[in-house]
């Protein structure tokens, strides 16, 4: 575990597009989670807690919350004078919008070149895990595989359909198949958009798939490949979400009213780091009636809650009763208002009185900032 | 240069908080669900505006170092300033402890001259309060004060506790008597000190002289700057603010919290108190647990009952359990059916399957013999035994069969 040896790289906007009411002003990877984490927390912890040191984060678009949420990176221990933590926006040089993985990877070749690391993870952040990195790394280096790829075994649903890349292995591990968007249902092994291979092989494979005008990692390179690349897959068994679109955004939350995944998620020994907010206790008042929640710090409940997950800061006023919800950072809802099967974002105001409610299969989205 | 730094005594045992004290400096004691009561006047002080402090520590001060640490939680972490810790050290011409608290400042005058200040705040770090040091160094100033000292009025049947001033109508001191029996006045020293730097030096360095002495801010700094007409004022200060020195008070302090009628407000957000804290997931609550009037943080399990209490973080509260009054500090573990009531449990205790611990004034026979009771750090009370109250405890306690 000492010394891994590997650099990580972070694509926050890949699959933005899957949860657009959500990423309409930020990135998948500033996709707030759990009550206080950030979808990246799981990625940038889990490659620290592995012993990563350098992590270079390649954004694309609607970054600012992104930005502000890392900052120097100080929250995760990768605020370095060796390595640390990198932001990289769009460059100058080739200021379009890059597309795929390849031409993302391009823009920042000489960061790659220059590093010491000998292995490169590369991460996407929709998968919401506790990977131990540190034994997918382990594998990669026993397989004598060039890529190495993160997968879980999952029963298809329609929102996994259309944003997948699926993997066919032999007995020893060695992918034969790499799907992209394959329609076939039943149990599937599906990528956790997590790479690992040299660090050599993927600046040479940058080089030659760029010169030649491929731009897309998996499909372009590794699925026709899979005869000249070695690629191996390595399953994760643990406990993960998928977020491919909002239904499965709100069950993911939802799945940590049960402690059990709560514990499973973020275990007491491997902690997920996430930006400080210097939030006070939860204040739970006098006639307050809470059942079966997720509660961060700063809030203030003063109402009747069930089955909701609560973000940092939010206020739940007098005679409030608000069952089956997510409610985002600083959300408050004011006295006597009736909520059920609800999602808020950040900043949202619910008026006195006002009811809301969705179903267990469509819930009701409040947009950021707004006031009901 | 700075115009103002603050130095903030920390050294103190605290051993009139018994059992919570044996491992840590006072200071450094856990306070309202993820502070520690230093954090107050940590907090205070960048709050005002003030970025360098010099915490000084002596006794046990292994906690409260790696507490403070590089000061980062307080934005404390300055290229010019911030926090910087001062145990006593070893000079060319021998070393000492510090010997009181106008001691301690003594042996760090070449710290505080390195800032070269206007001004010297001087802090202690047992009390909990808000208040912005910033308005009562616009008030030393524009007193053309030598001397502020923070005063606030008392009880008059309090006023043996504590250090009294006589003003006159300008606010100026006129006298000032350390826990008088009879007190002329009822404004109570906060232990909150701004000095004009020179004149401060001037009489430590004195002070240092007096072989006499007991180098102490209230018993000897201030009579002397008394007699020698100085120009003392007393600044009033209105609002919360309480000494944690005991049991007792340690615990109103924290019930204070619950209480929406107390100034006392964590939540204000243009007042924060800083802390630093484990990363840790948001606390869960089930459909078995039951809930009010408490103060829970991150990492906490509840399947119990509580009510009017303070939960820090990680404490677990097993299904059936009551957890009443108390105040369950970070990585306690209440198991199923055990009972908690006018109980402070130090960090990491364990209450095993049925165990009571402390009563409620209302079951006593006796009530003289009913008090706060405290479990020491790491102790494990046995399933089934029994706490008393007023309790001391500071070893396991064994399973009753």
């Amino acid at each position: 575990m000492v010394n891994l040896n590997a650099m990580g790289i972070v694509f926050p906007n890949m699959h933005d597009s899957v949860i657009p009411d959500l990423t309409a002003h930020r990135t998948m990877a500033s996709v707030p989670f759990a009550g206080r984490y950030r979808l990246i927390d799981f990625v940038l912890s889990g490659m620290v807690l592995a012993g990563v040191q350098n992590v270079g984060v390649i954004v694309k678009k609607n970054y600012q919350s992104l930005m502000d949420h890392l900052g120097s990176g100080r929250e995760w221990d990768l605020a370095r004078k060796r390595g640390g933590l990198k932001i990289f926006p769009p460059s100058g040089y080739s200021s379009y919008e890059y597309h795929g993985r390849i031409g993302a990877l391009k823009g920042i070749l000489a960061y790659i070149e220059s590093a010491k690391e000998k292995y490169v993870i590369l991460a996407d952040c929709d998968v919401v895990c506790d990977l131990d990195y540190a034994e997918l790394m382990e594998r990669h280096a026993a397989s004598g595989a060039d890529v190495t790829i993160a997968y879980t075994k999952e029963k298809m649903t329609p929102a996994l359909m259309n944003n997948n890349v699926s993997l066919a292995m032999a007995p020893s591990g060695r992918v034969r198949e790499l799907m992209i968007n394959d329609e076939q249902t039943g149990r599937r092994n599906l990528s956790m958009g997590v790479l690992v291979m040299s660090r050599e092989f993927l600046t040479e494979t940058i080089r030659s798939a760029y010169s030649r005008g491929l731009v897309k990692f998996e499909q372009e390179i590794l699925a026709k490949n899979l005869d000249t690349i070695k690629v191996y897959g390595y399953e994760y068994t643990g406990y993960r979400s998928r977020i491919a679109d909002m239904a499965s955004y709100f069950d993911a939350n939802m799945q940590l009213l049960y402690r059990e995944n709560l514990n499973r998620l973020l275990p007491e020994d491997r902690p997920v780091y996430t930006k400080v907010r210097d939030e006070a206790p939860v204040r739970y008042t006098v006639g307050c009636k809470v059942k079966n929640c997720t509660v961060a710090d700063g809030c203030i409940i003063e109402g009747e809650v069930e089955n909701c997950v609560i973000f940092r800061g939010v206020t739940i006023g007098k005679g409030a009763v608000v069952k089956n919800c997510v409610l985002m950072q600083n959300t408050a809802v004011a006295p006597g208002v009736r909520m059920d099967y609800v999602i808020t974002d950040k900043d949202v105001t619910i008026t006195e009185g006002q009811y809301l409610g969705g179903t267990r299969s469509f819930q009701v989205f409040v947009k950021k900032g707004s006031t009901v | 240069m700075k115009e103002c730094i603050a130095m903030l005594l920390a050294g103190g045992q605290g051993s009139r908080l018994y059992a919570l004290t044996q491992k840590l400096a006072k200071p450094a004691v856990p306070f309202g669900g993820k502070y520690r009561i230093i954090d107050f006047p940590l907090s205070n002080c960048v709050n005002s505006g003030i970025d360098t402090v010099g915490i000084l520590t002596q006794y046990q001060p292994l906690v409260l170092n790696e507490y403070i640490g590089n000061g980062q939680p307080w934005d404390l972490d300055r290229l010019h300033g911030g926090v910087h810790v001062l145990p006593p050290y070893k000079k060319a011409s021998g070393s000492d402890w510090y010997k009181g608290t106008a001691n301690a400042i003594y042996q760090n005058i070449n710290f505080i001259d390195s800032y070269d200040p206007e001004y010297v705040l001087i802090l202690s770090g047992d009390h909990i309060y808000k208040m912005d040091y910033a308005k009562m160094l616009e008030f030393h100033k524009a007193q053309q004060a030598d001397c502020t000292i923070a005063v606030l009025e008392v009880p008059w049947a309090d006023t043996s506790r504590f250090g009294i001033m006589t003003t006159d109508a300008d606010g100026v001191i006129t006298r000032f008597e350390e826990k008088p029996k009879k007190a002329e006045s009822n404004l109570a020293s906060m232990g909150i000190y701004i000095f004009s730097w020179k004149k401060l030096r001037a009489y430590l360095e004195q002070d240092e002289e007096d072989k006499k002495s007991t180098n102490d801010f209230g018993k000897n700094i201030i009579p002397a700057m008394l007699d020698s007409a100085q120009r003392l004022v007393a600044y009033p200060f209105e609002g919360y603010w309480k000494d944690v020195g005991t049991i007792d008070s340690l615990w109103e302090a924290n019930m204070d919290l619950l209480n929406p009628s107390v100034p006392l407000d964590v939540w204000d957000e243009s007042w924060k108190i800083y802390a630093r804290t484990p990363a840790q997931p948001p606390h869960h609550l089930s459909s078995l647990a039951h809930v009010e009037n408490a103060m829970i943080t991150e990492g906490c399990e509840v399947d119990g009952e509580v009510d009017f209490s303070i939960l820090f973080s990680n404490v677990h509260v097993g299904a059936g359990a009551v957890v009443r009054d108390s105040i369950v500090m970070p990585g306690c573990v209440i198991e199923d059916g055990a009972q908690i009531n006018y109980a402070i449990l130090a960090e990491n205790v364990t209450v095993k399957k049925g165990a009571i611990i402390g009563a409620r004034p209302e079951h006593m026979e006796d009530i003289e013999k009913w008090g706060v009771c405290v479990v020491g750090e790491g102790v494990t009370v046995g399933p089934g035994a029994k706490v008393g109250p007023k309790a001391m405890i500071s070893q396991d306690v064994k399973e009753v069969l």
